[in-house]
């Protein structure tokens, strides 16, 4: 798979990440890696963070679409 | 990470305060309609006067919304057991550590006495007198061993249900606050003239407390009744529903 960014510019670049949300295939450069936090459990179990974050990747425009950056 | 113990201290805390204030206060509400006023005014509507289990079921489910609400608030944060009976029982299954027990129970306690007391200021003396705070004791012909084995059978059924659709991970995610409020109200719709339905220690404690310190009535000879029953009917629930729905 391509990076769909680096077609756009006439480039072509292997992608090595594919976005979360729409299926984007993204390089290195396009792609947006954003850690997050996980809980789990619920009543009648206090929830819990787990220790580390869980990696998702982004396209530029899902990631502003999701957080307004 | 879980939430800090002082969070979950104040979240427990807070949820008992939920369940008697609205359930407990439920049931005062119902016997002050019931009582009207002296001399008789137009607001004496006699809501209640018919007794019967409309008003139990009505008293059930302000107990019951009042617990689903709390679930849904609060059960991310402490578990919203709100119960020292559920608490008790799901640490003998080992679902629940030892260290926290004491916490839990003590918060439980300290949210239904202010509950109690808040409840017992906002409404005035009425609230004592006519409605003792919703205090739970025995009905007329139901004697101490009878009520602890109704209490029992009544907290069996609370605390099956919350194994069933909380506790067993194959539960069907979200429904579990809705359904331990439904079975709450139709507990105590078919309890409440037997034994006050308490279900849990807690909520007879914050009555009990109310009217000792703020009226001189002495309950305390009946609680045994509410920390027996609902300890031993939970903890049965418990081991029962882990033996009959887990595989070796």
């Amino acid at each position: 798979m391509k990076c769909y960014y680096c077609a756009l510019e006439g480039k072509e670049s292997e992608a090595v990440a594919i976005c979360i949300v729409c299926g984007m295939g993204l390089c290195l450069e396009h792609a947006i890696r954003k850690d997050v936090d996980v809980w789990e459990g619920g009543y009648p179990f206090p929830s819990r963070r787990l220790k580390a974050p869980l990696p998702r990747f982004l396209c530029g425009e899902c990631y502003a679409a999701l957080y307004g950056k | 990470m879980t939430i800090s113990l002082g969070k979950r201290f104040i979240a427990e805390a807070l949820g008992t305060f939920i369940l008697v204030f609205f359930g407990a206060g439920a049931a005062v509400v119902t016997l002050m309609i019931a009582a009207g006023t002296n001399p008789a005014t137009p607001f004496n509507i006699g809501i209640g006067a018919l007794g019967g289990l409309g008003d139990w079921l009505a008293i059930g489910l302000a107990f019951g919304i009042a617990i689903a609400a709390s679930i849904y608030a609060l059960g991310r944060v402490s578990g919203c057991h709100i119960n020292p009976a559920v608490t008790i029982a799901l640490f003998a299954v080992r679902r629940f550590p030892g260290r926290d027990v004491i916490p839990y129970i003590v918060a439980q306690f300290l949210g239904a006495a202010v509950a109690s007391l808040l409840f017992a200021w906002a409404v005035g003396p009425d609230a004592i007198a006519i409605g003792g705070l919703g205090a739970t004791t025995p009905f007329y012909g139901i004697g101490y061993l009878q009520a602890i084995v109704i209490e029992a059978i009544g907290t069996f059924l609370l605390m099956f249900v919350i194994m069933g659709v909380a506790v067993d991970e194959r539960a069907p995610p979200g429904f579990a606050g809705l359904l331990v409020g439904l079975a709450v109200a139709g507990i105590i719709t078919t309890i409440g003239n037997l034994t006050g339905a308490s279900l849990n220690p807690a909520r007879t404690f914050g009555p009990y407390l109310g009217d000792w310190l703020l009226a001189g009535q002495s309950l305390w000879e009946f609680f045994p009744i509410y920390i027996i029953g609902p300890i031993i009917g939970a903890i049965a629930a418990a081991f029962l529903y882990d033996y009959l729905c887990c595989d070796e």
